[in-house]
């Protein structure tokens, strides 16, 4: 039932890539056109996907050898993935179409979007841990191809490169505990790993566990990998929006609630999850109350958030964490094609030299104050109710110092949140500029995202229906019975008070400047990325380093060459001599 | 004290290949080189020899010597051309001066 | 004339037509003029992928043929019909990028005549099946590769590159040649079954196994200094970047790889069963450690992009000997046809990545009668002016670096997985090793593609000449070779899976 839905899933946006390319840079409108065509075909396709969820596998291609069967799965927690990364996929391409207007190379542009869009689509489809692992290497491809997207300013590329490098790092623990499963299971099926993990010996158990968590929180940008995302801002807004805020930061999310069952009784996994969420929604919170580049500013956001959805997973409810997947993907996408847009006014992303400009962009900032509201957790928008559920798993099964932890955390988003919103669209103009509103193709992805950050979290219900079949021991519930839940909690309103605290604290910021002054030292340490940054550059500088000392071996002089030849075979001739056994 | 048949051409064997690494190791002139590369080769030759002897395998082991000898004079003769047009470019034999290419 | 056609297997053919087409193509481009020679050689290639396909097929249906003409006896099994298949490919694409590539420089018809010669031979290397026979291919296509390396006589670079590679490669031949000596000694035996069933019946006296042992450790050496294995690499770089660009793809793509399979054909018949196998995987692993970490890390700081290359050449040869090593030490199949796969993919890859390379060095020097190396910044914005070369060169370094969806990706995916079906720790922490190293490998791949998608051109590139179709041709069709394997790997099953039987037949 399901196949073709998902060939079209994942094969329009690719069958659009090529068509793009073939289309040719000298024929823009073409290429603009084509894109929205399949992105949106591609959106539809994932929606139809819906009707058809199922555990069973709906395609299964058998490939032979050690490569084992290709098979994809549309059950509800893939789907839910996919539906996310083409719909959204096919908004920022909507939006793409004034934000890349006059930009040369756009069949590069668009070519790795919809490549991006159905690697992710397919992602999140598979059943097989081979293609787990194809299509994760895709998504890092195309987020490096467009983060570096202009080539020409160093910042792009080093972004891109680093980008690259570090989610390729995390992902060295998904290939080894992929093929750990395969090596002991004989099959790439993910079902079957989760069927049959309990049988694995324990310690290999652990050791698969953990190197999926290095990939995910690479992928996801957890600390310690989380420094790549914010240089990952150098990419046309766009692809922020869409890669690196709404779908493939979130693959790091899915894997670990994919595979959460297999992995919550690993003695020690769930704390260290908690941990890592915890401690970076920290670290991140405070590093955008420091940032002075609105994307920037997004981007530590993002980390924060994505955070939350770690330590949720690490409580063990896979289902706050995906709802607040679903409500960020959201809002976190509104947010960024709200900054591309006044980027694209202005054309500088420093917020100092912003403010003021909610007077020539009502329209942005309308939904950019929705968007930001649902970041701090304001009632009724969807990131109060996703963040309300975290915060009560947290504090329901969670360690207390991490429902501590966590809740600090909301205050100082609803924190950095007022300051962002207050120093690009209200005081005075900062710099003189002839800000324009956003056009169509830029305002009605804007609005339908600004509508769906107004009402998704009624879709708690189905949401959780959705994802009961996939996910099991889920606990589903109607969307009144959540409400009244959350809205009866005493809970909820201590984190309110938080948030309020929050945005009181930047009403009153300068009240409090003495406070900030005692915490300059905080300050610099969060500009300085708390010293993460630091140890890329070590081993960076290191791996140079063994790079110039070897290099030195290469003298050219035959006779050293020589000597390299009768070295080798004294090596070999003790080692064959000497030798070990099998 | 007598060594046998065997022995002496080993030892031979021995003493050349010494003569032939230490040449590599030392030789700074291309001519040398290719003169050491030849020496190393006769090593090779004369082990055929002993191993032939030593299997009473004569016959074979000659033809295989032959088929050496051949090879062996097409790479001599490559390498002097080559060492012809080195010394016109660099105007020195010295392989220690052929150091362009490095790190 | 039934005699010629019935008893001569197809797989002869292979070795017949391109040998004997290099004297004639040396001779028409003398007496008739190069482009006789261009093209004569290439349809003389072409011809040769009929009995390709029938030896193919016949392998398939009859399993390995052998041939014998007095002392000489020729095999041909999957491991041939691999080192043929690739040899063949790459050769015709190579020939067919040199057409203009090559046009015009003096001795072009010597060029295409080692070409050919080189091809066959290479072939018959594959099929030899005593040890002296072995080592007579092996010196063959050393002496056809010596001429090529040196091709360009006025260019001193090249000269340099040529004579350490021959003084190099002629010390290795004197140990294989030594190593030879020493099994015909020890068992009076030539052939590799023979020796094989001496080996293993004779249960060994003192003497035989030392000399034996003395012999294995002679060859590796030996046929390891063309199959580049660290300590024994250092004229790979030159050579490699100082040839012209199809034969730098040749040597890269097949001829080390020829120089591994003649290094496993040789010692894999002295090992005897048991413990020296495993010995002998051990010490390919560790040169599998070596040759992965000093290629990626020299490649790190190379600003010329052959060079680079040939540094990759360096780190992928260890990813093969990482799948020969695991399959020696645990007698894992995965991990012997991972290897096989990998040693196509990246004759593939890297022919391609030489051979795109090359297209740029052609058009923005070579064209214009310099000599220059093609610098990374040379390749600034070189995707505007020509799409397809930049496509090409930027598909084979990031198949080479493992990114799907290109060949790379599977075929080291292969070789892990026999790394971890293993379950020894050790083997699986060099898997681990050698998945980092890929990501290091990114680091320099990543740029080269970013400055190529530059929008700002060069001033090499601004001034570079019209590329050739007969260079973009081979390009095209290369590059969709590694992408259609890259997301079905096991079409290419047929020719991986009878290698890497025939290599785990011997141990």
């Amino acid at each position: 039932m399901a196949a073709p839905f998902i060939t079209l899933t994942i094969g329009l946006p690719w069958l659009g890539a090529l068509a793009v390319w073939i289309a040719g840079d000298q024929h823009p409108k073409a290429q603009h056109a084509l894109a929205v065509l399949f992105a949106v075909a591609g959106g539809l396709s994932g929606l139809a996907l819906l009707t058809t969820t199922g555990a069973e596998v709906a395609i299964r291609l058998p490939v032979g050898g050690a490569f084992g069967d290709f098979t994809f799965v549309a059950d509800g927690l893939g789907v839910f993935l996919a539906v996310i990364a083409t719909v959204i996929g096919s908004l920022a391409v909507i939006f793409s179409v004034e934000y890349m207007k006059g930009e040369a190379q756009l069949g590069r542009y668009y070519a790795f979007v919809l490549l991006f869009i159905g690697a992710m689509a397919g992602l999140a489809l598979t059943g097989s841990l081979l293609l787990l692992f194809f299509f994760w290497e895709v998504t890092a491809l195309t987020s490096y191809a467009l983060i570096s997207f202009h080539n020409d300013d160093p910042k792009a590329v080093a972004g891109g490169i680093k980008a690259l490098l570090m989610t390729q790092l995390g992902g060295v623990g998904l290939l080894a505990g992929a093929l750990l499963i395969y090596a002991h299971l004989g099959s790439y099926d993910i079902s079957a790993f989760l069927a049959g993990a309990d049988a694995l010996p324990p310690d290999l158990r652990a050791l698969i566990a953990f190197g999926f968590l290095a990939a995910a929180a690479a992928k996801s940008a957890q600390a310690p990998f989380h420094t790549w995302l914010p240089d990952a801002m150098e990419a046309p807004t766009p692809v922020s929006a869409l890669i690196h805020a709404a779908t493939m930061v979130n693959a790091g999310v899915y894997l670990l609630a994919r595979f959460f069952p297999a992995f919550e009784s690993v003695p020690g996994w769930s704390t260290a999850v908690v941990i890592i969420g915890m401690v970076t929604a920290l670290l991140a919170a405070v590093m955008a109350l420091v940032a002075d580049d609105l994307k920037r500013v997004l981007a530590y956001s993002t980390v924060s958030q994505l955070g939350y959805m770690v330590f949720a997973i690490g409580c063990g409810s896979v289902l706050a964490g995906q709802f607040h997947l679903f409500s960020h993907a959201v809002f976190k996408a509104l947010l960024f094609l709200g900054a591309g847009a006044v980027i694209h006014a202005i054309g500088t992303r420093d917020m100092h030299q912003m403010g003021g400009l909610g007077k020539h962009m009502p329209l942005v900032r309308g939904v950019f104050v929705i968007g930001a509201g649902a970041l701090a957790g304001i009632p009724i928008l969807n990131g109060f109710w996703s963040k309300e559920l975290i915060l009560e798993t947290g504090l329901a099964h969670g360690p207390l110092w991490g429902y501590i932890g966590m809740l600090i955390g909301a205050g100082l988003t609803a924190l950095y949140t007022a300051r962002m919103v207050w120093l690009v669209f209200y005081g005075e103009p900062r710099s003189h500029h002839h800000a324009h509103d956003a056009r169509p193709a830029m305002a009605i992805p804007l609005v339908l995202l600004a509508v769906g950050t107004l009402t998704t979290w009624l879709l708690f219900g189905p949401f959780g229906a959705l994802l009961a079949e996939a996910v099991p021991g889920l606990h589903e519930e109607s969307t009144l019975d959540f409400v009244t839940k959350v809205v009866s909690d005493p809970a909820t309103l201590l984190a309110l008070g938080v948030v309020a605290i929050g945005l009181l604290a930047w009403q009153q910021r300068s009240r409090l400047s003495p406070i900030a002054a005692g915490l300059r030292a905080l300050e610099q340490a969060a500009k300085q990325g708390f010293g993460f940054e630091a140890i890329n550059r070590f081993v960076a500088r290191m791996t140079r380093s063994a790079a110039t000392v070897l290099q030195r071996t290469q003298t050219g002089e035959l006779n050293w060459n020589a000597a390299g030849i009768a070295g080798a075979l004294l090596i070999v001739l003790i080692i064959l001599a000497g030798g070990g056994t099998r | 004290m007598s060594l046998s048949p065997l022995a002496i051409v080993l030892l031979a064997v021995t003493l050349l290949l010494g003569v032939g690494f230490y040449g590599l190791l030392v030789a700074r002139n291309l001519i040398k080189l290719i003169v050491v590369l030849q020496i190393l080769a006769k090593a090779a030759m004369l082990a055929f020899v002993a191993a032939g002897y030593g299997q009473e395998h004569m016959g074979l082991a000659q033809s295989m010597v032959a088929m050496v000898i051949v090879a062996d004079t097409v790479v001599a003769v490559i390498a002097l051309a080559l060492a012809v047009q080195v010394r016109r470019h660099y105007g020195t034999l010295d392989v220690r001066k052929l150091t362009t290419l490095r790190g | 004339m039934a005699l010629w056609t019935s008893s001569l297997h197809p797989f002869l053919w292979l070795i017949v037509i391109p040998v004997l087409a290099s004297p004639v193509v040396y001779l028409a481009g003398r007496l008739a003029g190069a482009a006789l020679a261009r093209w004569l050689a290439l349809i003389a290639l072409i011809v040769t992928c009929a009995p390709c396909v029938l030896a193919a097929q016949e392998l398939a249906a009859n399993g390995a043929a052998t041939f014998t003409l007095g002392l000489v006896q020729l095999q041909f099994d999957g491991l041939s019909l691999l080192l043929a298949g690739l040899a063949l490919g790459l050769g015709t694409s190579v020939t067919l990028f040199s057409n203009a590539y090559m046009r015009g420089e003096t001795g072009e018809e010597k060029y295409y005549a080692a070409l050919l010669a080189m091809i066959g031979v290479m072939v018959g290397l594959g099929c030899a099946n005593d040890l002296f026979n072995l080592w007579v291919w092996f010196e063959a296509m050393a002496v056809s590769s010596y001429m090529l390396v040196a091709f360009y006589r006025d260019q001193p670079a090249s000269l340099e590159a040529g004579v350490k590679y021959l003084v190099q490669s002629a010390a290795g031949s004197v140990l294989v040649l030594l190593g030879i000596a020493a099994v015909f000694g020890a068992t009076g035996q030539l052939s590799l079954a023979s020796i094989a069933d001496s080996v293993r019946q004779a249960g060994a006296t003192q003497a035989t196994s030392a000399g034996l042992l003395a012999a294995g450790a002679l060859m590796t050496v030996g046929f390891g200094v063309k199959a580049a294995l660290v300590p024994l690499h250092t004229w790979l770089p030159d050579a490699h970047s100082q040839a012209p660009s199809g034969i730098s793809a040749m040597l890269s793509g097949v001829v080390i790889e020829a120089g591994l399979i003649a290094l496993l054909r040789a010692v894999s018949a002295l090992l005897g069963e048991g413990d020296a196998v495993a010995r002998f995987g051990q010490l390919l692993l560790l040169f599998a450690a070596l040759n992965m970490m000093l290629g990626n890390l020299l490649a790190l700081k190379q600003t010329q992009v052959k060079r680079m290359l040939a540094f990759s050449s360096l780190s992928h040869m260890g990813y093969m000997l990482l799948g020969f090593g695991v399959a020696a030490y645990t007698g894992q199949s995965a991990a012997a046809q991972g290897g096989m796969f990998h040693m196509l993919s990246h004759g593939l890859m890297k022919g391609l990545a030489f051979l795109a390379a090359g297209a740029l060095l052609y058009t923005l020097y070579v064209a214009k009668g310099a000599h220059g190396p093609l610098m990374v910044n040379d390749l600034n914005g070189a995707a505007r002016r020509y799409p397809l070369a930049a496509l090409a060169l930027g598909v084979a370094v990031l198949g080479l670096a493992g990114l799907p969806p290109l060949v790379g990706f599977m075929s080291k995916w292969q070789i892990f997985v026999g790394g971890f079906q293993a379950g020894d720790t050790l083997v699986a922490l060099l898997v681990i090793f050698a998945a980092l190293n890929s990501v290091l490998s990114l680091a320099y791949y990543a740029p080269l593609v970013n400055a190529m998608y530059r929008r700002e051109p060069s001033h090499a590139v601004r001034l570079g000449a019209a590329m050739p179709p007969t260079m973009i041709v081979p390009l095209v069709v290369m590059s969709i070779l590694v992408i259609a394997l890259g997301v079905w790997p096991t079409l290419i099953a047929w020719l991986t899976e009878p290698a890497g039987q025939a290599l785990l037949a011997g141990w």
